[in-house]
């Protein structure tokens, strides 16, 4: 099989996955009992009973629940993905995942830059050194990581770094939020640090990027863990093989042996799980963003289950599920590239 | 008559029990493991002794006639606001007799006392979740492997499925629409940690069906059900086993994540996560709320990841010798 067939093959399977996915949230969402009438956000005060029922035909939500779902992969697809109720002020679903998703996609690239810088000198140190000192000091640290509770951790962070310090009168960073400077500068990108960069504006850059320290870092100290430990086994399982024990005999340094030569092939795991945990936070990190007050798309989420959105739930599960699943197709693809023997 | 054919003599039973020596040897030879057993086995005996040491009627806001149930927390603003000396262990909340190491919560209850109360509720759960979703996992893995062709293609698409809806997404929309309960909190956590266990089985199953002595046996007239429930199942289940340890902390984890975003049946159920809830937002006038309760947290993952990641060390083949 070529490679562009197995991609298409992926590709077709995906729609399946998409939607399986979203007929599972579907029933969960609008079946049972605790559900909200999906007509709700739809109405306002000066609709007359003909027109919330004429509503009521046109997304189907007179029909039995099987044909509601048809109804609503007809909406999709024509590109009217349902509005929101009045907690975000009943705009367009889509709209509301937009405008917060690139929030998200700056914690998770700040994140996942965080966790590789982290964990990976962390992981090979902790194969190198194996069983001693610095081996069990990075494991403590890897299983701490993975140990925390998210909202615990987050929170020791704000009262050290935010509370403590502004109570001593030092410098500190800021417990919540994306910005202290909203609308300062124009919005192109959405993402506060990038839009500072973009207009050329270093005190909004600066305090955007202190905004970020915090629920990054809290982000990535649990997932730097999970990196640590494939890390470290990757490089141990790689340097009991024979061509490092060849590429020791031909003299050359230990140095390069270890990055040069193990390290590339100790790395192909360490991709798949960077790869599926950027994909991941995309997807929102609800507990940090909800401590940090974080507006991207987790936080978000929250808010909707709690309101019993159906419709925003629906969109924000089908795009999340759908950019995991690419993620995992692009990791795979990247495999045999990272390693010549892979074939599909 | 019939199992003895195909059982264990006695100097396999005398292989198995060096094999047991060795991998306490192996156990005790490793500090972390040693705590993370140790760690465990506290938490394990708090579980049972817990409801033995704190009256669990105290749990109960109605027993505080003083605050009538409603939440006092303005009332200790007075000595924690902007005083960080003052904040948490050994203060008194309101004038009186009684002295509490961790302070109290927001019904004046003794924190300490809820947090004893609190660990065989979530150590609980967790059990039943991880039991849950490894049993069914394995199962159905169990069967996906063996059988193969298209039940095998179906069981692995739905893992997809569930695999790839952001965890907490599906158990929160769960959660919402069955009610708040302590069995749909359950069932919604295990809804997110069977899949995993699917994969493991499914790839054990594979490599193992095609040994041998599977051969031997179906040579001997066993049937399916005994090749893989007595056989197959039993060589192959040290990965789940190894992997349900390792799930065990990060559904804790789950567990009161949920309850501390306000999945909690009850404001007042001592849980470690409803806890830290009932602190959000005093994380600066209260501290102690969600220090504690959420360090406690962080001990019981923590005991029950060391113990994961050691067992895993000590039976996984390729590192123990």
């Amino acid at each position: 099989m070529k490679l562009y067939e197995y991609i298409i093959r992926r590709l077709i399977l995906m729609i399946f996955v998409l939607l399986g996915i979203s007929l599972i949230v579907f029933y969960l969402a609008r079946g049972f009992p605790s559900g909200i009438d999906p007509v709700t956000p739809y109405i306002h005060s000066k609709m007359t009973a003909e027109q919330i029922e004429m509503v009521r035909k046109i997304h189907g939500f007179d029909q039995p629940l099987y044909i509601q779902f048809f109804y609503w992969i007809r909406d999709i697809l024509q590109g009217d993905w349902g509005i929101t109720g009045t907690w975000a002020n009943s705009r367009p679903t889509n709209v509301v995942f937009f405008s917060h998703f690139p929030y998200t996609v700056e914690l998770s690239v700040a994140a996942t830059i965080l966790t590789v810088a982290i964990g990976l000198p962390l992981g090979i140190i902790s194969a190198l050194k194996n069983n001693k000192l610095p081996d069990h000091v990075s494991r403590i640290i890897a299983l701490a990581g993975y140990s925390v509770p998210a909202y615990w951790f987050g929170f020791v962070l704000q009262l050290v770094f935010f509370y403590y310090l502004s109570l001593w009168g030092l410098p500190h960073l800021p417990s919540s939020g994306a910005s202290g400077m909203e609308g300062v500068v124009s919005c192109i990108t959405g993402m506060p640090v990038l839009d500072g960069i973009l207009a050329g504006n270093l005190g909004y850059t600066l305090d955007a990027l202190a905004h970020l320290i915090l629920p990054a870092f809290s982000l990535s100290f649990i997932s730097m863990g999970f990196l640590t430990r494939i890390v470290r086994a990757g490089m141990l399982e790689v340097l009991r093989q024979d061509y490092i024990t060849l590429a020791r005999s031909k003299g050359l340094t230990e140095r390069v042996v270890i990055y040069r030569h193990a390290l590339k092939n100790a790395l192909i795991p360490a991709v798949t799980l960077t790869g599926m945990f950027f994909a991941l936070l995309l997807g929102g990190a609800m507990i940090t963003e909800y401590v940090f007050a974080w507006p991207g798309v987790g936080q978000i989420s929250l808010r909707a289950v709690f309101q019993g959105d159906s419709n925003f739930l629906l969109v924000y599960t089908l795009v999340t599920a759908a950019i995991i699943v690419i993620a995992n197709l692009i990791v795979d693809v990247l495999y045999v590239f990272l390693d010549p023997r892979i074939k599909y | 008559m019939e199992n003895s054919e195909v059982g264990t003599t006695k100097s396999e039973w005398a292989a198995r029990w060096a094999d047991l020596k060795y991998t306490l040897y192996l156990l005790r030879k490793n500090p972390l493991v040693m705590a993370g057993i140790f760690m465990t086995f506290f938490f394990i005996a708090l579980m049972f002794l817990a409801n033995y040491i704190v009256d669990p009627k105290l749990a109960n806001p109605a027993g505080y006639p003083e605050f009538g149930g409603n939440y006092p927390f303005q009332r200790s603003y007075v000595w924690s606001k902007g005083n960080i000396i003052n904040w948490g262990p050994g203060i008194h909340l309101y004038e009186g007799p009684e002295f509490f190491l961790l302070g109290t919560d927001g019904w004046g209850r003794d924190l300490l006392k809820m947090i004893v109360l609190a660990i065989p509720v979530d150590i609980e759960n967790a059990i039943i979740i991880t039991l849950g979703a490894a049993a069914f996992g394995t199962l159905l893995g169990a069967l996906a492997g063996y059988v193969g062709g298209v039940i095998d293609e179906v069981v692995l698409r739905i893992t997809d499925i569930f695999l790839s809806i952001p965890y907490l997404i599906l158990a929160l929309v769960f959660a919402t629409m069955f009610g708040r309960t302590i069995e749909t909190l359950r069932f919604s956590i295990l809804l997110v940690f069977w899949p995993t266990y699917v994969r493991l089985m499914r790839g054990q199953i594979l490599s193992e069906k095609e040994k041998s002595y599977v051969e031997a046996l179906k040579a001997l007239g066993a049937g399916h059900a005994r090749v893989l429930f007595g056989h197959i199942i039993p060589n192959s289940i040290y990965p789940v086993l190894v992997q349900a340890t390792l799930d065990f902390g990060s559904v804790v984890l789950t567990f009161s994540a949920l309850m501390f975003l306000g999945f909690s049946p009850s404001p007042s159920l001592p849980e470690l996560g409803n806890l830290a809830s009932d602190g959000y937002f005093h994380i600066f006038d209260a501290p102690w709320l969600m220090m504690f309760s959420g360090l406690t947290m962080l001990l019981i993952a923590l005991a029950f990841n060391l113990l994961g990641d050691g067992l895993r060390d000590v039976l996984d083949p390729r590192i123990r010798r």
